[in-house]
């Protein structure tokens, strides 16, 4: 412990300059770490195609022109007679490029399909973090300072049922009283926020709410554990005996102190906001990642398959990254305080 | 040990929450071997005066946008649900559970290897995958819980791993080697029954989650064609009548988070009866749930 202090002491000398290079080196190392877990992922996504024993030729030539000469012809064309890790390398090079193949029926390539869909999943997935962490963060502080009181007792119940409903069965509760009962909001439809921030906010904030509550719930409770077990250590009242008011350390030195673990259910519960936008969709009809998804399974369209599935796991390596620099970040800079 | 197992066992059953849990899974798994036979109408059967009737004494849960009997066909499309939810918990516990008590003995290269395909298939969202699969290996509900059942392997893994890590460190697991015990009986005598209750409480949050993807996949309409009855088809179906029916889909929306909300009950209780500190569940330290790449990153670099 004392070792450890005194090389604190001496690296606070150029205490930025050195803070950068952890940086660096911590998020250098999480790349090495993670691009072996992207391919290994990246080529499970791609064997799929291998798995499936359709015949996309056939498919796309239709019966009557699929003569064995053409469909080879095609075969050759698209690559698919060569070994399974030369197509993987083909593809992984092409889609490192931004180049994700075209499908096989509509021939828009992939990658404009999903960067035209994306901006719906995202505006539901964004703005459900945000009222997650605004209704969690506010509930788990709340039941935390007022411990062992009726808003405590009633948040243990009431995340306790929220974690047993599905986002799906919540989106369809709010439809039925929010836009059955109550004409309040509109229950499908995807508005751009080009065309005026009130309609888009209108139309994502119903399915933003389903996807929303069971990530408040988890949030809620870990805040509520992490920051009871901080309100009852000494540095607290330490802070209070000084005479700090109660909301500057509140805030300052227990929030930021407690906030750790749910900056962790929140981290890793983010990239799944995504893929759990694919409910919402589902419940409000808009045309997200999970309608091409759906559309594309159906009809067996393997390149949308393979090029959704390698977007979704590529997006929920890098935000695991993001988080966890950014978690490292709290925890050193909190250690620095405390020493 | 065996006679403690027992006794927490019957005293997890003392706890209220527990015995209307058991009661209430019970009930689910009569109907799903009898349910088709149990069920007081033709789950199929289309009765065009009798639209989205309410609750009554003929429908004791109404009827649908085809006049069916919504209780015959929750009854009959539990079998489905129920089967390819273990399907794919069977296939996590069988594979996930036995490689994460092997790999804390079998080597460090080992241990590397299958904690980095562990990292990759995490990456994978799992309705995503499930969907993806389906456009390879066809449109079938077992076929799209093989995919899901494969992502719940590192799941058990990982908390087998760890709590297997822990109590092969414990010093009564070194007095065993001493005394002379072989390797294999040190393992199955001290260890695996050990980490038992930890894949027991693990197994049971993992049917709540594969009954959840079961319900959504059937929502989706992946896997079985319309007329089959299931948990999320008829959900699915209730919805495009909202106007009409706002109330029907509450129905097999609570029959699910029911049946959920059981699932987890038990899992509580077993926890909370063997103790903190026995049992290694992401709950318990939600650290432990960090994505194992800081671990990784961790380990290379030490703090400080």
């Amino acid at each position: 412990m004392a070792v450890i202090e005194l090389t604190n002491a001496a690296g606070a000398v150029a205490p930025r300059r050195r803070r950068a290079r952890v940086a660096a080196a911590r998020v250098g190392g999480g790349i090495g770490v993670l691009l072996p877990i992207l391919l290994l992922s990246s080529f499970i996504t791609y064997s799929l195609g291998a798995l499936s024993n359709s015949n996309p030729a056939a498919t796309i030539l239709g019966q009557d022109a699929a003569t064995p000469a053409a469909v080879a012809h095609l075969n050759h064309v698209l690559g698919l007679d060569k070994p399974l890790l030369v197509q993987y390398w083909d593809w992984l090079s092409q889609a490192v490029q931004g180049n994700l193949g075209t499908s096989y029926f509509t021939q828009i390539p992939v990658s404009v399909s999903i960067s035209q869909r994306l901006p719906v999943d995202l505006s539901i997935a964004i703005l459900a973090v945000i009222l997650a962490v605004i209704l969690g963060g506010t509930a788990g502080t709340v039941a935390a300072v007022r411990r062992g009181g009726w808003f405590d007792r009633g948040l243990t119940v009431v995340c306790s049922a929220v974690s047993t409903l599905p986002a799906f069965v919540v989106g369809i509760i709010l439809v039925v009283v929010f836009a059955v009962g109550a004409h309040l909001l509109p229950a499908n439809q995807y508005v751009a926020p080009a065309q005026g921030l009130g309609p888009w906010l209108a139309h994502i904030i119903l399915p933003a709410l389903a996807l929303a509550l069971q990530l408040a719930a988890d949030i809620a409770r870990q805040l509520r554990t992490s920051l009871v077990g901080v309100l009852e250590q000494n540095y607290i009242t330490g802070a209070r005996v000084r005479g700090l008011p109660y909301r500057r350390v509140l805030i300052r030195h227990a929030l930021r102190n407690a906030s750790g673990p749910a900056l962790v259910i929140l981290g890793n519960d983010f990239p799944i906001m995504l893929a759990g936008a694919v409910a919402a969709e589902a419940v409000f009809s808009l045309p997200g990642l999970g309608q091409l998804l759906l559309n594309a399974a159906q009809s067996r369209d393997i390149p949308v398959v393979q090029g959704l599935l390698l977007v979704v796991s590529t997006f929920v390596v890098v935000v695991n990254l993001v988080v966890n620099t950014v978690l490292a970040f709290l925890y050193r800079s909190s250690e620095g305080a405390g020493t | 040990m065996s006679r403690r197992s027992r006794a927490s066992g019957g005293s997890v059953l003392r706890l209220p929450s527990a015995r209307i849990a058991v009661v209430i899974l019970a009930a689910i798994l009569l109907l799903a071997f009898f349910g088709s036979a149990l069920a007081p109408q033709n789950p199929l059967g289309i009765d065009s005066n009798a639209l989205f009737e309410g609750p009554s004494k003929a429908h004791w849960l109404g009827t649908d946008y085809l006049g069916r009997d919504v209780l015959s066909r929750l009854m009959a499309g539990t079998r489905l649900s129920v089967l390819t939810a273990l399907e794919a918990v069977g296939i996590g516990l069988v594979v996930g559970a036995p490689l994460g008590v092997a790999t804390v003995f079998l080597g460090r290269t080992f241990d590397f290897i299958a904690n980095r395909v562990a990292d990759a298939l995490m990456t994978l969202p799992s309705i995503f995958f499930a969907v993806a699969v389906t456009a390879a290996l066809g449109n079938g509900l077992v076929q799209a819980m093989f995919p899901v059942g494969i992502l719940f392997i590192p799941n058990f893994f990982r908390l087998t791993r760890a709590a297997t890590l822990d109590l092969a460190r414990a010093q009564y697991v070194e007095a065993a080697e001493l005394l002379g015990g072989s390797k294999l009986h040190v393992i199955r005598v001290h260890v695996v029954r050990k980490v038992f209750p930890t894949i027991a409480v693990a197994t049971a949050t993992a049917c709540g989650a594969a009954l959840l993807s079961v319900s959504f996949l059937t929502f989706l309409g992946i896997g079985v064609q319309p007329p089959t009855p299931t948990w999320g088809g008829v959900l699915s179906s209730d919805l495009n009548y909202l106007n009409l029916a706002p109330w029907a889909p509450f129905i097999p929306g609570a029959l699910i988070a029911v049946t959920v909300g059981a699932l987890n009950a038990l899992a509580d209780a077993y926890r909370d009866k063997t103790g903190p500190g026995t049992l290694l569940l992401p709950e318990a330290d939600p650290v432990s749930k960090t994505h194992a790449t800081l671990e990784a990153a961790d380990a290379r670099q030490p703090a400080a």
